[in-house]
């Protein structure tokens, strides 16, 4: 078991993760269970008393505080009001005691949820060794394109907020940053094997929601009716003729789709084709559900 | 007076003439009887100490010193392991460590840990430490080292290499070739079940504590008397220098027989530690792995039938995968006994493969035969454009197919006709042809099933008298969750006449030397409650004795109301306690036991249920909206529990019919979904509205409570009346369950 | 080891665990408050559910030091066997278990549902406890005793 470390400041607590191979915690509801199966070993640094938990509007947006839970996001009058996509997809991640507990940080940054990552007795190439045991083994629940790993974005507030062109806060010691949310996330590489782009040290302290959409809706499939990663997720926005349609659930990164041809270039693998036509569907129902009143 | 009595003793459709050791029986309550307390709505005794985290379950429990064991499995579907046994063995705080190296481990004949694992999950190792630290201290010193072997693992290609468990199985009777040229059509179709895991909330467990030449076992299980019989083989043990306690478990569903693996590892241990307590507590991983599971199977049928729906031959071919050793899983049953047919082959394959073998899960092997035979009879029904359970109906018959002898009972036919009415069959297909607004489709399916579940000898139980006027039920049968101590103490307080409040039960003790059998093939109820009734009517029979002595009347001018005895004549009413209470310490003992079932009948159960799907036919998204359960058991004695078991049993059937189902990985043999988050089960988003009713007529053949079990009927018929429901709604016919959104959506694509 | 101090169904607790404890640990081994189960033990089953300041939490994935200060409240602080509270005396009525192992699980869901919605529909129940998996299957119950204790507390 690692050590559990609670500093007392939040440069206390960058410092800490300065060099690399501690993890922030907050909820735990990803990185602790993780631990038991033996991956993402290191320090546990219990950040979530160092960063807000508020949800506080600014100027024509919100700005989520990285502690908030999930579940507070799914309740907040405002999000629901005005973000009816983001409210959607907090309200359905995971279980509710999962989202009393997780955070939207964690949620953001979370690590996939492929049965090969997860598996306590195999390495895979995500977690740093040779054979992505997905694509000769059983990914019926995986991406649509192929590539070094086929494990799909797990997180629906990230599909969410993409569509809405959130950017997120970083800190390091460093320094701070803010950049979109789209460039939090990449495909993994053979040097950075995950899709979450945060350097060693980095922090995410809070998602800044710009002024909101006209219409967003979230359409998500699940294994069963509650309680389920999602499959898929597709988020829409529309901003005046504007549309932000995104994906989870069927690349490694949560991806931008181009709302005329949403699955251009996402070919399907052998046992992900049903995925893709379930996707298409999805797709189709979000865009219908943002669409200007004719 | 008590004798020994040869009578045939049935378990899960096995039937075996045995010696039972029986009592009198008294004469079965009248049908004009007035009950006041069987029948009725009676909140289960245990609840109160459940529903506020008092029931002490075995995984609670803790004795002083206690070691935790710490079981170490095979990675690999097949390999070889060496281990530094000594070196775990010097870490401080490891008190006993023990491998293949150990002779006379065994679980049965079997060595308990193996050198040459063969499926991932396989136990090579078991060490009894203090703590977590010295655990993790053994583990790295005993650093296993493993080289892989060649395995199987998937079913076609043992089915290839005829690797074969046992030899297969071919029943014949008739003439298959000419029933199908009688037939006037033929429906052929093959049909797959996945591997579904029982995944009871409380993993594997138990305690071992030998103190000097006496073994005491707290154990998670559903047979404690098998546990004390197979934990004294083990040791070499008098059987009564074995105790087993099992008071709360947190449920089985077939996964927990005898002592279970786990118990007899503790035990084990327990002794190369000089006899301090250990505690083995699976985790959720291993009990995906190594506990057991339903085995996968492929049904092939054939099927023929006259255009007015009778049956003229039946053909099927069941492939099973890893089937209980000694026991080949009976999926042809249903085929073979559920609606008559002359004609009928059906041949059983047992496949070998590299995945730990199956075990008993809630009606094992008729649940995935059903899937199969009702699904085929569905699409028979279609191609002869008859309403499906026009064609049940017209197949519908008294006698046992297989042995020829008349079934005790039967209401079958009442089952259909009830859950149509309650589940609108009538309306079904305006239901599917109506435009919803929730752009799903809608449909109606039913399905049948036969079971056991007749119960029988040898079973007994205690019932005393203090001088209190309480009473106190003793019997040697454990609580598994299905309410069946509610049950006795309500059968009890109807055959002595007093209110239920006085009666409390004590199971889960091999201590009380009050043998029932096994929580398994639905018998608990059918066997144990009537031993009950037996006990009670014996103490009741000493207690009106004692009353006419002391009030200086005839006993048989006594009865028992509501706690007092009353007079023929009225004249005299006094309470119980006027007798008793002079009992002192003294207790007033009454024992029964279980008489023989008739000879030359067959005691089944039947139902029928009827579900309705909404589909959203784009995404393949199945909800199930409601499922009518109307099950023929006999009399029901407590509603309220039975209730509780038919939605269970349904519940279980639907997770089998749309999600649950265990993933191997092809590459490295293990199994990739071994949590709860990736092997889905319901919950309680995914439940329907459950509409449970009985045909609630005492069984005049069985027993002398007219009672048969409920803990398998509801789970049998759910998935193919799922299966056929969606069928209705869709014109899709997935023929492997679980029903994914993958399955359906491939389906409809083709 | 790590020095935890909470407030336990009302009253100061405090002690000293080995790096690495739950507080499901804690609570069952170091308390003695065996009502909190393990099943799981990686959160995905809902039967070691517990109240931290009111939310319902797994207290299997949750660290015991991240506790540190909180409200902790368990199906033991919600109403012992001879003074159950109105809900859980509805589980029993409406026969809302079965083996009962996840039933302290469900009875804090539900008891923190019910504190923030009073009223529930069933299917806001239905979503509402779908962390609280049973495999005995007594979710009918749970909903019948979930919205007869609402019904009771109303009237």
């Amino acid at each position: 078991m690692s050590t559990y470390v609670r500093p007392e400041s939040l440069d206390e607590a960058l410092a800490l993760l300065a060099g690399g191979g501690a993890h922030a915690l907050a909820g735990g509801t990803d990185l602790v269970p993780l631990q038991a199966r033996g991956k993402a070993a290191g320090p546990l640094v219990d950040v979530r008393g160092l960063l807000s938990d508020g949800i506080e509007p600014a100027g024509d947006g919100i700005v989520i505080g990285a502690a908030a839970r999930v579940a507070d996001v799914a309740s907040d009058a405002r999000i629901a009001d005005r973000y009816a996509v983001l409210a959607q997809a907090a309200g359905q991640a995971a279980s509710p005691q999962l989202r009393n507990q997780g955070t939207v940080a964690g949620n953001l940054a979370q690590h996939v949820r492929c049965w090969y990552f997860r598996h306590p007795d195999l390495t895979c190439w995500l977690n740093g060794g040779d054979t992505c045991y997905a694509q000769i083994g059983e990914h019926e629940k995986h991406g649509l394109e192929p590539g070094d790993c086929i494990s799909v974005a797990p997180s629906d507030l990230a599909g969410a907020l993409l569509a809405l062109g959130a950017r997120v806060r970083v800190t390091a010691v460093a320094g701070q940053r803010t950049l979109p949310l789209e460039e939090l996330y990449a495909r993994p590489s053979e040097d950075h094997r995950s899709a979450v782009q945060l350097a060693p040290g980095e922090l995410i302290t809070a998602v800044e929601l710009p002024a909101p959409p006209d219409a967003s809706a979230y359409e998500r499939a699940g294994e069963r009716a509650a309680w389920s990663f999602a499959l898929t997720g597709i988020a829409a926005a529309r901003f005046g003729d504007d549309v932000r349609l995104a994906a989870i659930g069927l690349t490694n990164e949560p991806r931008l789709l181009a709302p005329a041809d949403p699955l251009a270039g996402l070919p399907g693998l052998e046992q992900t084709g049903w995925k893709r036509e379930l996707a298409g569907v999805l797709c189709e129902r979000a865009l219908g559900r943002v669409a200007r009143p004719s | 007076m008590a004798k020994l009595q040869k009578t045939s003793v049935e378990m899960e459709g096995r039937y075996e003439d045995r010696w039972v050791l029986v009592e009198d029986e008294p004469p079965a309550w009248e049908d004009e009887r007035e009950l006041s307390v069987a029948g009725t709505r009676v909140a289960r005794l245990t609840g109160p100490r459940r529903v506020s985290g008092a029931a002490r379950y075995v995984s609670d429990v803790t004795l002083p010193a206690m070691l935790q064991a710490v079981v170490v499995r095979s990675p690999h579907a097949h390999a070889t392991v060496e281990l530094d046994i000594d070196a775990a063995r010097a870490v401080p705080g490891v008190h006993a460590v023990l491998s293949a190296a150990d002779g006379g481990v065994t679980q049965g004949e079997n060595p308990i840990f193996t050198s040459e694992p063969a499926f991932a999950g396989a136990p090579v190792a078991a060490l009894a430490c203090e703590d977590d630290v010295s655990a993790r201290a053994a583990l790295a010193a005993l650093a296993p080292r493993y080289a892989q072997l060649g395995f199987v693992v998937d079913p076609a290609r043992a089915l290839a290499e005829q690797r074969f468990q046992e030899d297969p199985v071919e029943d014949e009777s008739g003439d298959v070739e000419a029933g199908m040229a009688a037939a006037d059509a033929i429906v052929e179709a093959e049909y797959s079940t996945s591997a579904q895991v029982q995944h009871a909330l409380e993993p594997h467990c138990a305690v071992a504590q030998w103190l000097g030449d006496e073994l005491h076992v707290h154990v998670s299980t559903q047979g404690i008397w098998d546990a004390r019989a197979q934990l004294a083989r083990a040791f070499g043990l008098d059987p009564d220098r074995v105790h087993v306690t099992c008071e709360y478990m947190g449920g089985g569903f077939g996964a927990k027989q005898g002592p279970t693996t786990e118990g007899l590892i503790a035990a084990y241990l327990s002794r190369a530690a000089a006899g301090r307590a250990v505690r083995v507590f699976n985790d959720r991983r291993s009990e995906a792995v190594a506990t057991g599971h339903r085995a996968q199977t492929q049904q092939r049928y054939r099927i023929g039938a006259t255009k007015d729906g009778a049956l003229t031959a039946i053909e099927l071919t069941s492939v099973i995968a890893n089937p209980m050793r000694g026991w080949i899983n009976p999926t042809t049953i249903p085929a073979r006994t559920l609606y008559r047919c002359a004609n009928v082959r059906a041949q059983a394959i047992p496949l070998r493969i590299d995945v730990e073998p199956s075990n008993a899960f809630r009606a094992p092997g008729i649940m995935e035969g059903t899937f199969g035979y009702e699904s085929a009879l569905d699409e028979l029904a279609a191609l002869l454009e008859m309403d499906p359970l026009d064609l049940r109906r017209a197949n519908d018959v008294d006698v046992d197919q297989v042995s020829g002898m008349p079934y005790s009972a039967k209401n079958l036919s009442a089952c259909i006709d009830r859950a149509a009415e309650l589940a609108g069959w009538a309306g079904r297909d305006a239901l599917r042809d109506r435009e919803h607004a929730d752009g799903r489709q809608r449909g109606l399916g039913a399905a049948c099933q036969i079971w056991w579940g007749g119960g029988g000898p040898p079973a007994h139980a205690l019932v005393r008298m203090g001088h209190d006027g309480l009473v106190t039920v003793v019997t040697g049968a454990q609580d598994i969750g299905t309410g069946v101590t509610t049950a006795f103490a309500m059968v009890a307080a109807e055959e002595l006449g007093l209110p239920l409040e006085r009666v409390r039960v004590e199971v889960g003790s091999t201590r009380y030397g009050v043998f029932a059998p096994v929580s398994g093939g639905s018998q608990t109820m059918p066997s144990v409650a009537p031993a009950v009734r037996s006990a009670a009517f014996d103490l009741k029979g000493k207690l009106l004795e004692l009353a006419g002595d002391v009030f200086e009347v005839s006993p048989d001018d006594l009865l028992i109301v509501d706690g007092e005895f009353v007079s023929l004549d009225g004249a005299l009413r006094e309470p119980v306690t006027e007798v008793t209470g002079k009992l002192g310490q003294a207790q007033l003992v009454g024992t029964g036991s279980r008489g023989p079932n008739p000879d030359g009948m067959r005691v089944n159960t039947f139902g029928c249920q009827v579900a309705q799907v909404a589909v959203d036919v784009a995404t393949g998204e199945i909800t199930v909206e409601r499922i009518v359960a109307v099950h023929d058991i006999g009399r029901v004695i407590s509603p309220l529990q039975a209730r509780s078991q038919v939605e269970g049993g349904v519940l279980q059937g639907l997770g089998f019919a749309l999600m649950e189902q265990r993933i191997v990985d092809p590459t490295t043999g293990t199994v990739v979904n071994a949590n709860l988050e990736d092997y889905k089960l319901p919950t309680h988003a995914d439940c329907p509205e459950i509409v449970v009713d009985f045909i609630d007529k005492p069984d005049p053949n069985a027993s002398s409570l007219g009672l048969k079990g409920l803990g398998e009927p509801p789970i049998v018929p759910t998935a193919p009346a799922i299966a056929n429901a969606v069928f209705h709604a869709t014109g899709v016919r997935v023929r492997s369950s679980p029903i994914t959104r993958r399955r359906f959506l491939e389906e409809r694509a083709r | 080891m790590s020095e935890v101090a909470f407030t336990l169904n009302g009253r100061a607790w405090s002690g000293t665990v080995p790096e690495g404890t739950t507080l499901a640990e804690l609570l069952r081994e170091d308390v003695g408050l065996t009502g909190t189960k393990i099943a799981c033990a990686e959160g995905t089953c809902g039967s070691c559910t517990v109240l931290v300041d009111g939310r319902a939490v797994l207290s299997c994935i949750l660290l015991a030091p991240q506790a540190e200060g909180c409200e902790v409240t368990t199906i033991e602080g919600l109403g012992d066997e001879g003074s159950l509270s109105s809900l859980q005396r509805a589980f029993v009525e409406e026969d809302a278990l079965q083996c009962g192992f996840c039933t302290g699980g469900q009875v804090v869901s539900a008891t923190a549902l019910l504190a923030a919605n009073p009223h529930p529909t069933r299917d806001q129940v239905r979503y509402a406890m779908s962390g609280n998996l049973c495999r005995c299957g007594a979710y009918p119950g749970i909903e019948r005793a979930v919205l007869r204790a609402a019904e009771e507390t109303s009237a």
